[in-house]
């Protein structure tokens, strides 16, 4: 599903080069649900920014549905982007003009691909993230909790082959947050959905799959739930 | 020690696309308000320059109401020790003995002689040969047409050769017709010596006139003359610098000044939007060099050096580009004004006037930025509280307010101008988020949904977008209304002259017209009727401040011809055969500065008299810088017995063999032939050429106003790329973010257009109903300007749209999101 293969970015920042990734390698299956942790500057956000094509590595490859990312031209990037993949932002990032309605209806816009069956959808989405009644309410004018939720609802409008999130939950209070993450777990279960969710919190990353632990521009450690110790190293984790 | 310059240096170079735009706005209104200054002051030098030199330092000059006078009548002056210099005239009109085929109207010459080339009291600018008072003087547009040069012979029909002995630079008293065309109503000058005119004319005792120059004021000489030559027919009059009569260019001036404020208001409002802007972005930084004890006037002072180093920079670009600007400006203009005119441009002042209004503009325009940059509140600011939710409750206000003043369309009153423009600047709101839903289908049909977002992304900055378009459509209604005033003038002058020209054809004779000249001109087939016409001129006067000028005054009659149009004119006749009443033409009232039933001092034959003003009127004579008396008051108290013009009412079509017949008949006294049509087309010519100038203009405020709209949509994306950043991570293309954006100028510059069209046409429905402008300008559709409008503003506004497009397509994702 997502296959990352010797994963290299460098940014050049005055004369100097920093090597961000160095040789990542990573692969995510289909309908996983994987929580990518680690410390600030490890690298942990740029591979996530790399595996949603807005940005390309100096080196390695990385394949999503078959499809190689760092051979597209930008405008490939562009229209993979929208058609294939789904974001969900820490600061919401939800276009301040727009309604809830017409939030969650921007992907399908931007591709031209809005239809009587799409709308249904749009409207199953605002139901099922609870914003029933708000659908044209303008996006700056809600709580933090529901423009995360018009969030994840644009994310998933175009039914994505991944849901990217990045810091999902980081502005918002434990009971937003956990709001949030059982919504990305029940679209998870029920349908099958990918999602790559990049966290600090290890609250959050106990509703994924499979955590896999960055450090120093590399994957340090992998815990998945299927290991028997995945309860434990959380417990540890969060001691 | 931190130094402040450098500190705002880089404070206004921090973003340099909106440093670019901001400071050009700047160059491009400071060179076009010294472009007007330099054109306005090189004008009025221009036309003082031609006025002195016509003057030179003559102080009097002695005239008849004849054609000349016996020299001896001026022998008390040649006697009189204080009078320093004098020259003595004689005029004899003749036709050039030409080998090419032209008609005699068109060889018609008015040969000048001067008792002394190289006098004082006569101004020659020699181009070549020399001034040695033994050939023919030619102004440089006639030996060009004639094809002389210095040494070559020039034949006067009748009357003589001489060599031509120099070729002078225009002046008023040699100003001649360029080419055949205009030699048919205008006749040629050249100057020759007297004495040879006098051999040749065997005049040996005769002069038209004489100009002297005296020690001291001369005051004594003067009045002791008028009381020997009263009766005499000979008159003394002072010398005066007034050219009105032949130059009225003081609408020229409004011109340059309408020009030069639109300019300044137009890019001293680019200055405000991109200040104010730069200032609500920084609210932090203040905040923080608050909390760090910077006082509210330290702040305002950070910004106003900033906004005075951004003047500094573009005044001293502006005003020599502005000087250069003008330099092209007038000799576009002085070629429209069909003279040959040598002009030095004068620079200086109008240099020093631009530098004070370059600096000082945009610093007014940025008060308010700079007064709120002080008032930033740290608390409010750091908790960004201060980002409060729209409400659209101002822009209701602005909407009621904005169509009250439109209510003023209804009072006929110069201040509706003003009311009608604030009223659109108002309205501007409105029109944008009308135009927005009216075109969505089409912004859909083009740009697809970037489109669509266009329209809703303008409502972020409804004010400071519609602001954009209303600046853009204040200079286009503003260029619209003079371009229609141009239009119309034409027919407006059409139709006071054919009122007022007292017949179809006006004949000028060197001596007085006999009855039997006059039997033998209404036996011509065509003509339907012959009336005199008796111009006293010169007839010098003062206004109420005491400023010496000069013009004509005609006589009129009940029974004779309409030489003024007022809707009482039976009233007025009646008025007119009182004892010393006089009625003035509105721009003589207007210069003299009285009121009806005071009293106006001339200098009339019979000595200074004073004349009660009984009414102002229209007349197309000297574009009414004249008089008009009652014919028998003119003959008997003002002295003046002579009339040398006929006013001919003829059948259109014979109008040109009536022209050379009268040449024909009356070749021995004519000097010139005049048809109404002549009249029109030297009048309306002019200001038809005017429109050029205007589309000019047109192009120049459309231009800086796109700079105005670039500026805008730039602002409008900086503070939009989280936003812009996001619809990139969510799949938009680097097109479609242009789309959007240029969709945005569209709409900017359309709702500009649109507005400045519909505002431009109110005004113009204001002036052609306006009483005050007597009908003068009817209610016509300037299409030209109109399409003009439509083109390039739309495609400067697209222009603007790509620039800050190209920005907006170029916005890292990543950084954006970070941002945001």
């Amino acid at each position: 599903m997502i296959k990352v293969s010797n994963l290299t970015k460098e940014f050049l920042q005055g004369q100097e080069r920093t090597r961000v990734l160095k040789g990542v390698d990573l692969n995510i299956k289909k309908g996983e649900f994987v929580a990518i942790m680690g410390p600030s500057g490890s690298g942990k956000s740029t591979l996530l920014q790399l595996m949603g094509g807005l940005d390309v590595p100096t080196a390695g490859d990385i394949q999503i549905d078959g499809k190689y990312l760092n051979k597209m031209s930008e405008k490939e990037r562009t229209i993979f982007r929208r058609q294939k993949l789904g974001f969900v932002f820490q600061n919401y990032q939800l276009l301040p003009t727009l309604t809830v309605e017409e939030n969650i209806a921007f992907p399908l816009h931007a591709d031209g691909k809005l239809t009587k069956e799409k709308n249904r959808v749009i409207q199953e989405l605002i139901q099922a993230v609870g914003l029933e009644g708000l659908h044209r309410k303008r996006a700056n004018l809600l709580s933090g909790g529901q423009q995360q939720r018009v969030a994840i609802a644009r994310a998933l409008v175009n039914s994505p082959t991944v849901l990217l999130a990045d810091e999902p939950t980081g502005n918002l209070d434990r009971a937003n947050a956990e709001e949030i993450l059982r919504l990305l777990t029940v679209f998870h279960r029920e349908n099958r959905q990918t999602i790559v969710m990049v966290t600090h919190d290890i609250f959050a990353a106990g509703f994924a799959d499979r955590i896999i632990l960055f450090r120093d521009g590399g994957i340090d450690q992998v815990v998945s739930r299927e290991e028997g110790d995945y309860a434990k190293y959380l417990a540890n984790f969060m001691a | 020690m931190l130094n402040i310059w450098r500190i705002s240096w880089r404070n206004i170079t921090h973003n340099k696309k909106r440093f670019f735009f901001t400071l050009f706005a700047i160059i491009l209104g400071t060179s076009f308000i010294t472009a007007m200054l330099v054109a306005d002051r090189t004008t009025r030098d221009v036309f003082n320059y031609y006025t002195d030199m016509y003057v030179a330092n003559a102080d009097y000059w002695v005239l008849s109401d004849k054609h000349t006078y016996p020299e001896k009548m001026i022998e008390p002056v040649q006697d009189d020790p204080d009078v320093t210099n004098m020259l003595l005239v004689l005029q004899k009109q003749a036709f050039f003995e030409l080998e090419d085929d032209h008609s005699l109207s068109q060889r018609s010459v008015r040969i000048i002689g001067v008792s002394d080339q190289n006098s004082p009291l006569l101004v020659l600018p020699v181009i070549e040969g020399s001034l040695d008072n033994k050939g023919v003087i030619l102004p440089k547009t006639v030996a060009t047409l004639l094809g002389k040069k210095v040494g070559d012979t020039v034949r006067f029909e009748g009357l003589g050769e001489a060599k031509v002995s120099a070729i002078v630079e225009y002046t008023q008293l040699l100003a001649s017709p360029s080419d055949w065309d205009s030699a048919e109503s205008t006749s040629f000058r050249v100057l020759v010596p007297l004495d040879m005119l006098r051999e040749w004319t065997g005049k040996h005792d005769e002069i038209s006139y004489m100009r002297f120059q005296v020690n001291g004021d001369g005051k004594d000489l003067f009045h002791s003359l008028q009381q020997q030559f009263r009766g005499s027919g000979v008159f003394i009059q002072p010398v005066v610098a007034d050219d009105l009569q032949n130059n009225d260019i003081s609408g020229l001036y409004t011109f340059f000044y309408i020009v030069a404020g639109l300019s300044m208001l137009v890019s001293g409002f680019i200055v405000f939007n991109t200040i104010y802007t730069s200032v609500i972005e920084r609210k932090k930084e203040f905040a923080i060099m608050k909390s760090f004890g910077y006082t509210q006037r330290s702040v305002s002072k950070l910004v106003l050096i900033e906004i005075v180093l951004l003047s500094l920079i573009g005044t001293a670009i502006g005003v020599p580009l502005g000087i250069w600007l003008g330099d092209l400006f007038m000799q576009e203009l002085l070629s429209m004004l069909q003279f040959d005119i040598v002009y030095t441009l004068n620079w200086r002042l109008p240099a020093i006037m631009a530098v004070t209004v370059g600096v000082l503009f945009p610093v007014l325009f940025s008060l308010f930025p700079i007064y709120h940059a002080g008032r930033t509140s740290i608390l409010l600011t750091l908790k960004m509280a201060s980002q409060s939710k729209g409400s659209s409750r101002p822009l209701l206000i602005r909407a009621v307010v904005g169509l009250v003043l439109l209510c003023f369309v209804f009072i006929d009153h110069s201040v509706t101008y003003a009311a009608v423009l604030a009223g659109v600047i108002l309205l501007f709101p409105l029109l944008l988020a009308g135009l927005s839903r009216i075109i969505k289908p089409v912004l859909n049909f083009l740009f697809h949904y970037a489109g669509s977002l266009a329209a809703k992304s303008l409502f972020q900055q409804i004010n400071r977008n519609a602001n954009t378009a209303a600046i853009l459509g204040i200079g286009i209604s503003v260029i619209l209304l003079l371009g229609a005033v141009v239009e119309s003038a034409p027919e407006g002058y059409e139709q006071e002259i054919r009122n007022t020209y007292g017949g179809d054809m006006r004949l000028t004779s060197e001596a007085p017209w006999s009855t039997e000249d006059i039997t033998k001109l209404r036996s011509y087939d065509g003509v339907l009727g012959v009336e005199p016409l008796m111009e006293a001129t010169p007839i010098t006067w003062e206004t109420v401040d005491g400023v010496s000028r000069q013009f004509s005054v005609f006589a009129v009659s009940e029974d004779g011809p309409a030489l003024f149009a007022d809707q009482h004119e039976e009233k007025l006749y009646n008025r007119l055969k009182q004892q010393n009443a006089v009625l003035l033409g509105e721009r003589a009232f207007d210069e003299w500065g009285g009121e009806i039933g005071q009293s106006i001092r001339m200098n009339t034959p019979n000595g200074e008299q004073s004349y009660e003003v009984v009414g102002v009127v229209k007349t197309s004579h000297y574009s009414g810088y004249v008089a008009f008396m009652d014919e028998e008051r003119l003959k008997e108290e003002f002295g003046w017995t002579k009339g040398f013009d006929l006013l001919l009412t003829v059948d259109n079509e014979a109008a040109s063999s009536i022209r050379d017949r009268v040449w024909s008949d009356f070749r021995d006294h004519l000097s010139k032939v005049q048809t109404v049509e002549d009249e029109i087309e030297s009048t309306t010519s002019t200001i038809s050429g005017m429109n050029e100038l205007i589309l000019m203009l047109l192009f120049m405020i459309i231009g800086l106003a796109s700079i105005g709209t670039a500026n805008t949509l730039l602002m409008n994306t900086l503070e939009r790329v989280p936003e812009i950043g996001t619809m990139r991570a969510l799949g938009f293309t680097k097109q479609q973010v242009r789309n959007m954006i240029i969709a945005e100028g569209l709409l900017v510059g359309l709702s500009g257009v649109i507005g400045g069209i519909a505002a431009g046409l109110i005004l113009i429905y204001v002036t052609s109903q306006s009483e005050l402008m007597d009908g003068f300008m009817s209610f016509k559709l300037p299409y030209s300007n109109m399409i003009m409008a439509v083109i390039s503003g739309v495609v400067l506004s697209l222009c603007a749209a790509w620039m800050a497009s190209q920005s907006a397509s170029k916005i890292d994702i990543q950084s954006s999101l970070k941002e945001g």
